[in-house]
């Protein structure tokens, strides 16, 4: 009787001065779904990739069916019957459903290698056994890029089943699904786990994890923060050990002083488009000189709030800027009339990566005075234009002309706050503002949006790291499904802004 | 490197290659490489009537290229600037007959007026159709091409078809229409000199005008632009727009410059060769010059070589093919990034 399947023994692996994984053991059993959960850059994905042969552990082992083994790369961990489906689906979208199947191992009627002819027949029998097995129903001939995400995701599912996979490790499963196919799915995973197969569930949803896993465990900082069965915890204590002590609180913290409201939203709601979540009826509102956090789990509707305050995406309800209506405004309006984003995305919304650092510094002020005197640009003007902005923020570079993208995380974000506050917005809307920045950085990212509240700015800011939320707002507001549930003074409860984040069963 | 090939020398490797392929080519059928190659050389550049036959061949290749190069750069994969060549050939053409002789020297720069305003009309269906509607441009553009064939082929057969030729052709322009000629008897015409300026207006306005800018941030990151305020559908747009003015100009000036009148046939595919060009100078304006050069003395320098020495035509074609490989290959590098983009 195998009482491992899949297990970790204090395993540890660095990337030079990060120590990703710093002793991590864990184990799942046959039939037993085992969720792991923790923030992004918890070391989750590490631990995967030592589990799947893709890095060697620096120490520690992997067992396998209670025998230690040792991976030489990613065909060994497959060859012991090691399955993950990833967040990205690796179907080729132009070939059917049953030819993805048999992908790699095709079943054979006659002859051999170069010359074998396959046995479609077979392939399409032992995909329907297979599909009934786990109560589904799959059109087998359907392309797979035009089949449903959810029926995608399944037909790799069985895929990796036919392929004798005894541990099936699922990434994030359900950030691309419908909440009705989340039900699908986790029937499916639970009728999989009645065959004897183990399952390691990575998600930071706590919900999905309360419904479906039967034991977690937390991971924080390269480290085991916590580890119980399902019935033994509660939604509460897993979330606590998430956010709980994430990261040591460096910087000094120090309030604002808030005085008359700049921001004014009113039912702000906003339709899903793909992959998106929709925001129902929101109301609040931002004063000068105040940083208002807006805190939750990530994809509960935080970027689309900020992407609709914008003029990025289309919403209904009204949006005041003091005193003035934007609603209905684009994002070049609202620019205008003085928003400023920090968008989530650095690299595909927040710079052009591959044009210049000058350009990328001067964005949106470049057909105005005295850059351009309304027919060109006034190259000179220009360029000193992007200096007295690049070194007000003390931005580090070689040349202009060089390309943004050169330039390290931090510094690349230093140029999005030059160029965002040069403006003098009265709203800046920050999401993410620290994400791939260095320690060094994030303290003078920290001082830029402090800077910009004491001098009368108002701040909305968006950010996973409820530390950084707690250090830098005056106030936060706890954001669940498109709601707002709740808002807390900063000097709160972790706990209880942990609670309000998974409130409703939380998650999707 | 990429660095490098954007200041003109994207051409450079493929010409190498070219260049050895078809010495091996002239090797095996006996001939030698040098003298054959001294002598494509002599024929293309060796004098000023060859040079100004050159330029000659050179100048819907300037036209096309930069009106392709608009768009690009903008990342507008806009394929159908031979429609707008024909397209504005066809009305400046039918200006220059119709319109009345007296107008004098006011009526060449009409006619050309008129070409590049149907060349963007004619581009700015497409381009309205992408901003707004999201219709793949490579397949409106395209298509749009066939239909301009049609279109055009239909008028030179039926209701412009002049009464006094033999052949599918228009009757003549005024004389009055004709762009001068530089250097007779060749046929090089004030048309060049017009492309020339052309492409200093399209530098200019790459690196120094507000929209420019736009143009270039929009082809590199769309929601970046709007993000920074620049609206994308506008942008859009206009580098339709300026692509058919220019498209079309091309085509005026050829139909008024070189062959004074329109003729079934009229464009030798001149809108894809400037696309190649373009795709190889990767839009530097520097860079389009030299490959309309070089292709234009291939063209001119292909015709009369088989007449002194035993090399047959193919040989320019094997070189331009080679070249036009590499600018496929270019073509599809970018529209690999345009599907992971999207």
């Amino acid at each position: 009787m195998t009482t491992i399947a899949l297990g970790a023994t204090d395993i540890r692996k660095s990337y030079g001065p990060v120590l990703a994984n710093q002793g991590i053991s864990l184990s799942v059993g046959p039939g037993e779904i085992h969720a792991v959960v923790g923030e992004n850059g918890a070391g989750k994905s590490t631990l995967m990739r030592v589990l799947q042969g893709i890095e060697r552990p620096d120490s520690g082992h992997v067992t396998v069916m209670d025998r230690d083994v040792s991976f030489g790369g990613p065909a060994d961990a497959l060859a012991e019957g090691i399955g993950m489906v990833h967040q990205e689906f690796m179907l080729a979208p132009d070939l059917s459903l049953l030819e993805n199947l048999v992908l790699g191992d095709e079943p054979v009627r006659w002859g051999r290698g170069a010359l074998a002819l396959i046995d479609w027949k077979s392939a399409e029998a032992q995909g329907r056994e297979l599909a009934e097995r786990i109560g589904i129903e799959v059109d087998w001939h359907r392309r797979a890029g035009a089949a449903p995400v959810h029926i995608q995701q399944f037909v790799e599912i069985i895929r990796l089943l036919r392929r004798g996979t005894r541990v099936l490790i699922l990434d994030e499963p359900t950030a691309v699904l419908a909440p009705q196919q989340v039900n699908e799915l986790f029937d499916l995973v639970r009728r999989i786990r009645e065959d004897g197969t183990a399952i390691l569930f990575i998600s930071h949803k706590i919900g999905e994890v309360m419904s479906l896993a039967d034991r977690v465990t937390v991971i924080r900082q390269g480290k085991i923060a916590f580890s119980a069965a399902i019935a033994e915890t509660t939604g509460e204590e897993i979330a606590s050990h998430i956010v709980d002590g994430a990261k040591p609180v460096t910087d000094e913290v120090k309030r604002g002083t808030p005085g008359k409201a700049v921001l004014e939203v009113t039912g702000l709601s906003a339709a899903t488009v793909e992959k998106s979540h929709p925001l129902y009826d929101i109301s609040f509102s931002v004063h000068a000189g105040e940083i208002v956090g807006l805190a939750g789990v990530a994809g509960n509707g935080q970027i689309e709030l900020m992407e609709a305050l914008s003029g990025l995406r289309r919403s209904i309800g009204r949006v005041e800027l003091a005193g003035v209506d934007l609603s209905g405004l684009g994002a070049d309006r609202r620019r205008a009339a003085g928003i400023g984003y920090v968008s989530p995305d650095r690299r595909q919304e927040g710079l052009a990566i591959e044009a210049s650092i000058e350009e990328n510094t001067i964005a949106g002020s470049h057909r105005s005075r005295p850059i351009s005197n309304g027919l060109w640009l006034e190259r000179s003007a220009m360029k000193r234009v992007a200096l007295e902005r690049l070194s007000r923020l003390s931005v580090k570079y070689g040349a202009l002309h060089d390309r943004v993208g050169s330039l390290s995380g931090g510094n690349q974000q230093r140029v999005v706050f030059a160029r965002e506050i040069a403006v003098s917005p009265q709203l800046l809307l920050v999401s993410q503002p620290t994400r791939g920045v260095d320690l060094n950085g994030i303290a003078a990212i920290h001082g830029i949006l402090r800077d910009f509240r004491d001098a009368g700015g108002a701040v909305l800011l968006v950010s996973e790291e409820l530390d950084e939320l707690q250090v830098l707002s005056d106030r936060i507001m706890v954001m669940v499904r498109g709601r707002i549930v709740g808002t807390l003074g900063a000097d709160a409860d972790r706990r209880e802004i942990g609670r309000l984040m998974v409130m409703e069963g939380a998650g999707a | 490197m990429s660095n490098w090939m954007d200041r003109g020398l994207g051409f450079a490797v493929p010409l190498l290659i070219a260049l050895s392929v078809s010495a091996l080519v002239l090797l095996a059928i006996g001939e030698s490489p040098l003298d054959t190659f001294s002598l494509m050389l002599t024929e293309g550049f060796g004098s000023p009537r060859r040079l100004a036959s050159t330029l000659s061949a050179a100048t819907p290749l300037l036209f096309t290229a930069v009106a392709t190069a608009i768009c690009f750069r903008a990342g507008v994969f806009n394929v159908g600037v031979d429609g707008a060549f024909l397209i504005g050939g066809l009305a400046a053409v039918v200006a220059g007959f119709s319109l009345p002789a007296e107008l004098g020297w006011a009526l060449a720069p009409l006619c050309l007026a008129i070409g590049s305003v149907f060349g963007a009309a004619w581009l700015f269906v497409p381009g309205w159709l992408l901003a707004r509607l999201e219709v793949d441009e490579v397949v409106s553009t395209l298509m749009l091409n066939f239909i301009a064939v049609a279109i055009t082929g239909y008028l030179v057969n039926g209701p412009f078809l002049s009464r006094q030729s033999g052949n599918n052709v228009t009757p003549p322009v005024h004389e009055a229409a004709e762009l001068s000629r530089l250097m007779p008897p060749a046929t090089l015409h004030s048309g060049f000199l017009l492309a020339i300026a052309l492409l200093a207006a399209y530098a200019f306005w790459t690196r120094r005008t507000p929209a420019g800018l736009e143009g270039a941030w929009v082809g590199l990151n769309r929601r970046f632009s709007r993000m920074v305020g620049v609206s994308v559908q506008r942008t859009i747009i206009l580098a339709m727009v300026l692509s058919g003015v220019v498209g079309g100009l091309g085509g005026a000036a050829h139909g008024l410059g070189q062959l004074y009148r329109f003729t079934d046939g009229f464009s030798a595919g001149y809108g894809f060769t400037g696309m190649a060009v373009a795709l190889l100078a990767h839009n530097s304006p520097l860079g389009m010059l030299i490959g309309a050069i070089l292709f234009g003395a291939l063209a001119s320098a292909g015709t009369t070589i088989q007449l002194f020495s035993d090399i047959p035509l193919d040989l320019v074609n094997i070189i331009q093919g080679i070249v036009m490989i590499f600018a496929v290959i270019e073509l599809g590098r970018i529209s690999i990034r345009r599907r992971a983009k999207a």
